[in-house]
């Protein structure tokens, strides 16, 4: 019985006008904007790819290890086509230095980074389906009760032996292989693109297979939202712009207005003043562990020995992204005549001075990510938490997660620099850096880069983005499941 | 006749429920716009007021000397903000709000550089990890909402009447069809002008009533052309809507077709047109800037070194100062070169996003309300002719001392005279409507040419129609 009805509603949506111009309409979108992401994301790779390559001359450029310039870029995730999320707005090139603990607010830009096209959000394939298949959901249900009931068919339909449930699958599983028509076709136009121009790996695939599925539960989603709107009204006409409206303030209205209108960061500027007030204290620590050393040797400041060195000290923090500043800068160019009278002792200092600095840094480090993570990251989480009372919240937190362009993502790449930042001070350690005499001048040959580590960053694995996507993904599947039952309630309740 | 159509029309809607959702969203979206509005605007005006009074007051220290009015500059200038913020955020949030005229430069062999207008290139964006959104400006209630809701009041007016046999009975009457039809846009107008006119209402009452803000006669002014533009709007939606369900005999195929028009040209087109625009002409990266202009500063130091030989001889004042001068010139032209690639990017981007209606409009509510990317060029240039008078002044005031030796950025070739405070001119920011009804023609003409385009098409299309 199930079969018979399933075929009906088939060819009663197949051959509707309403299809041929959906499948037209998501088509043509998909693909036009495929091949607009597809040479922007070429264009990003370029200039990543400009990027370590100076970055690579220009550190090898350095004679000595203090005025080295680690610079580290992050490269385009190629699934950005289908979720941008922060990959592209946020920072993309960092430097690596042991008196610093790198954060994605320390970062700049490789590429061009325009303000004044700024204003223009890229849209990606998930904007696409987010719009379109929400649309084609409601499209498809509104009059799938409502019509049957104005027309008079369902009351024929009911006469036959056909339990409620069995209608209401039938009628659900019908709109659903119509509508993946589009869905599955359009991306499998963008994967042929895809595969011409980006090289892609078997777990970008996976995830790429998890996005769809994603997909699917939100058109599901919004089919089931349109179909209970059609099983609560008597009328066609009712039920189509009360679906209309509720497209329009989930899509359009909700997750802009939740936005503007919800402000959870508080007085952040008192939490930033306290915590510079934090880091301060410790900046004056280092401070005075270094003019007690300079004192114990007997170096009074502002003497010979520091303009030999072309030494100055800053010592300070930064109010806007409370980072604190601890330099020695030593760009010595030419050597003095009474240069050498210094050399041990300036070996001794910086021997004493650096490690010194490396663990100050850490320890604001300690003070700052915390900091970091309340004023910053906790609003984001709970703009994010907020945007999920819309299926579009759920369905773009999901597929962020899954393309590894979400918050998470990013930071797996600020993990990976800290740990590079590591790598080098260990390498630092292991050739005796601070006390060379190659740390501060290079009279005597030039520092050797050629065993430098090199960064090394890979996408987190595609089984932690699916672990990190499935809480989004089981509540889009909850939803469904939920209104199924809502409108299977409400429909054998109901009076023909 | 017409009169009689537009008030069945009108009668007809007023009792529907599309008129019902819509006032209510209007109406709070409205009031949400206000409140948000209100509730930043003191802290926006705060800072402003701040700074200014901060660079005023650093400019006022400097006054002590003309070398360090010379070589230190104006300081930052910044930009008046809109009071009309409200009506089109645009990219004001992405925008910077200052241009730099400090000087962050080191000597160079005991040789300060001069100071020389720099644009700030960092955008904010580049820290923030909160979810992207649009703001709800008038401009987006009106081009997202107001457009949406227009086709939702017009998709059935013909189709519908056909489908249940009324347009039969209607012509049955001795009334012409243009009349008719007429009739239908004025009914389709005025029943979504009453929701939206009060809710722009609710919110103008709000915002004129909070102290904070204060609207005179020329905000005023301005508010009822982007009321006019609204209007323009709002009819070539209400057209489109007439066409298509003329030329459609079904309501539910009408409303489809509606409906993919609208997301393509609506939602869709200003954001994918303006990024293969923007991609006409691409900005030298901001890496390739930074060391290009690092390069030009050295070829000019080297030009200056070869010159006059090496740096242990001190060079006579007059050389020092046109080295200085020349520096600060080249720089600053780089600087504006690079600042110009940009914006033609930004201008591209716009340029071709034209051909929807929804762009055109946020183009227009940006120029009226003084603010988004046509404001910005307005203040750059305010700030570039104000940095010329600053020259100016520290030039002529230089000059009429006679006991210097006229070489601008050399301490001792300098008039030392103390300079009042008063006489250094200030930077202030201005807007000027005529300028803006300027950049706004071309955006008006293609509303106006896309409306009649529009009607014409639904005349042609309900005088064929066959019943």
């Amino acid at each position: 019985m199930l079969k018979i009805l399933i075929r009906r509603e088939l060819l009663n949506n197949l051959m509707t006008f309403r299809f041929a111009a959906v499948m037209l309409i998501t088509l043509l979108l998909v693909v036009a904007n495929t091949a607009v992401l597809i040479q922007d994301y070429e264009q990003r790779v370029e200039s990543y790819n400009d990027a370590v390559k100076i970055h690579y001359e220009g550190l090898r450029k350095a004679k000595t290890y203090s005025t080295m310039y680690l610079f580290v870029d992050r490269a385009p995730n190629p699934l950005s086509i289908f979720n941008v999320g922060l990959d592209k707005r946020l920072g993309n090139l960092i430097g690596i230095w042991h008196g610093f603990v790198p954060t994605l607010w320390d970062t700049e830009m490789h590429g061009t980074d325009n303000p004044f096209i700024a204003f223009f959000s890229s849209i990606d394939i998930v904007f696409i389906f987010e719009v379109v298949l929400s649309l084609m959901g409601l499209i498809f249900a509104y009059d799938a009760i409502a019509g049957e009931r104005e027309r008079g068919t369902l009351r024929l339909v009911l006469a036959q032996p056909v339990r409620r449930g069995q209608i209401l699958l039938a009628k659900y599983i019908s709109a659903m292989l119509c509508l993946l028509v589009p869905l599955l076709l359009s991306l499998l136009f963008t994967l042929l693109l895809l595969i011409r121009s980006i090289p892609l790996s078997p777990a970008d695939f996976f995830r790429i297979g998890s996005i769809v599925f994603a997909s699917f539960a939100y058109l599901s989603l919004f089919y089931l939202i349109g179909m209970l709107i059609s099983v609560a009204t008597r009328r066609t006409g009712t039920a189509l712009m009360l679906a209309m409206f509720v497209w329009g303030f989930l899509i359009l209205v909700y997750p802009n207005l939740i936005r503007a209108t919800i402000n959870p960061g508080g007085n952040i500027q008192e939490r930033v003043n306290t915590v510079n007030n934090q880091i301060q204290r410790i900046v004056d620590e280092y401070e005075r562990d270094r003019k007690k050393f300079l004192k114990n040797e007997g170096i009074a400041e502002g003497s010979r020995f520091h303009e030999v060195l072309g030494l100055y000290t800053q010592a300070s923090v930064d109010s806007a992204n409370m980072m604190s500043y601890i330099e020695n800068l030593t760009d010595i160019s030419e050597t003095p005549p009474d240069f050498e009278r210094y050399i041990s002792l300036a070996k001794r200092y910086f021997d004493f001075v650096e490690p010194l600095t490396i663990r100050t840094t850490e320890r604001v480090w300690f003070i700052r990510k915390q900091a970091l993570d309340d004023i910053f990251v906790r609003q984001a989480r709970m703009d994010r938490i907020l945007l999920r009372l819309s299926p579009v919240g759920m369905y773009d937190a999901a597929t962020q997660t899954l393309a590894g362009t979400d918050l998470l993502g990013l930071r797996d790449f600020f993990e990976a620099t800290r740990r590079y930042r590591k790598i080098v001070i260990d390498y630092f350690y292991a050739k005796r850096a601070f006390g060379s005499r190659e740390w501060f001048a290079a009279d005597k040959g030039a520092v050797d880069w050629s065993t430098f580590p090199e960064f090394v960053f890979e996408r987190s694995d595609a089984s932690v983005n699916a672990a990190r996507a499935l809480p989004d993904l089981f509540l889009l599947i909850i939803c469904n499941l939920v209104l199924f039952m809502g409108i299977l309630l409400i429909f054998t309740r109901s009076e023909i | 006749m017409i009169w009689h159509i537009t008030k069945r029309e009108i009668y007809d809607n007023l009792n529907s429920l599309r008129f019902a959702l819509t006032a209510v969203l209007l109406l709070a979206l409205m009031l949400i716009n206000a409140i948000v509005y209100l509730r930043g605007h003191p802290d926006r005006t705060q800072t402003y007021h701040d700074a200014t009074a901060e660079a005023v007051k650093k400019l006022e220290e400097r006054s002590t000397s003309l070398y360090r009015l010379a070589t230190e500059g104006p300081g930052h200038l910044y930009k008046a903000h809109s009071s009309l913020r409200f009506c089109a955020e645009g990219d004001e949030v992405f925008l910077p709000t200052r241009v730099s005229g400090e000087n962050y430069f080191s000597d160079i062999a005991n040789v300060r550089p001069l100071w020389r207008l720099s644009h700030p290139q960092e955008t904010p964006n580049i820290y923030n990890i909160r979810p992207d959104f649009t703001t709800m400006d008038w401009a987006f209630i009106v081009s997202y909402v107001l457009s949406f809701v227009a086709i939702l009041f017009t998709f059935d007016s013909v189709s519908g009447e056909l489908e249940r046999g009324t347009l039969r009975l209607i012509l049955a009457n001795p009334i012409p069809r243009h009349t008719v039809l007429v009739g239908k846009f004025l009914g389709a107008f005025i029943s979504i002008n009453i929701p939206f006119v009060i809710a722009v209402l609710m919110n103008l009452l709000l915002i004129s009533t909070s102290d904070s803000v204060q609207l005179n006669a020329e905000l005023w002014g301005r508010l009822g052309i982007l009321y006019g533009i609204t209007i323009l709007y709002t009819c070539i939606f209400i057209a489109l809507g007439l066409l298509v369900s003329a030329a459609v005999r079904e309501s539910g195929v009408s409303l489809v077709v509606l409906l993919l028009i609208w997301v393509s040209f609506v939602v869709f087109m200003p954001n994918t047109l303006a990024s293969i625009g923007s991609r006409t002409s691409v900005p030298m990266a901001y890496m390739e800037f930074w060391s290009e202009g690092n390069r030009l500063d050295r070829e000019t130091r080297k030009a200056y070194e070869d010159k006059y030989g090496d740096s242990q001889s001190t060079p006579p004042v007059h050389v020092i100062a046109e080295y200085l001068t020349i520096d600060a010139e080249e720089s600053e032209y780089f600087a504006e070169k690079y600042l110009n690639q940009q914006i033609t990017q930004g201008k591209r981007a716009r340029a071709i996003t034209r051909i929807s209606p929804a762009a055109i409009v946020q183009h227009l509510f940006e120029s009226f309300a003084g603010t988004g990317l046509e404001r910005h060029l307005q203040f750059i240039e305010n700030a570039k002719r104000y940095a010329r008078e600053y020259r100016d002044f520290v030039i002529d005031t230089d000059r009429a001392d006679p006991m210097s030796l006229h070489a601008i950025g050399v301490p001792k070739g300098m008039s030392q005279k103390r300079v009042s405070p008063e006489a250094i001119p200030k930077f202030k920011d201005t807007l000027s409507l005529s300028r803006d009804f300027n950049a706004a023609a071309m955006d008006l003409f293609l509303l106006v040419l896309f409306l009649v385009v529009l009607l014409a098409g639904a005349f042609l299309a309900f005088v064929r129609i066959e019943v």
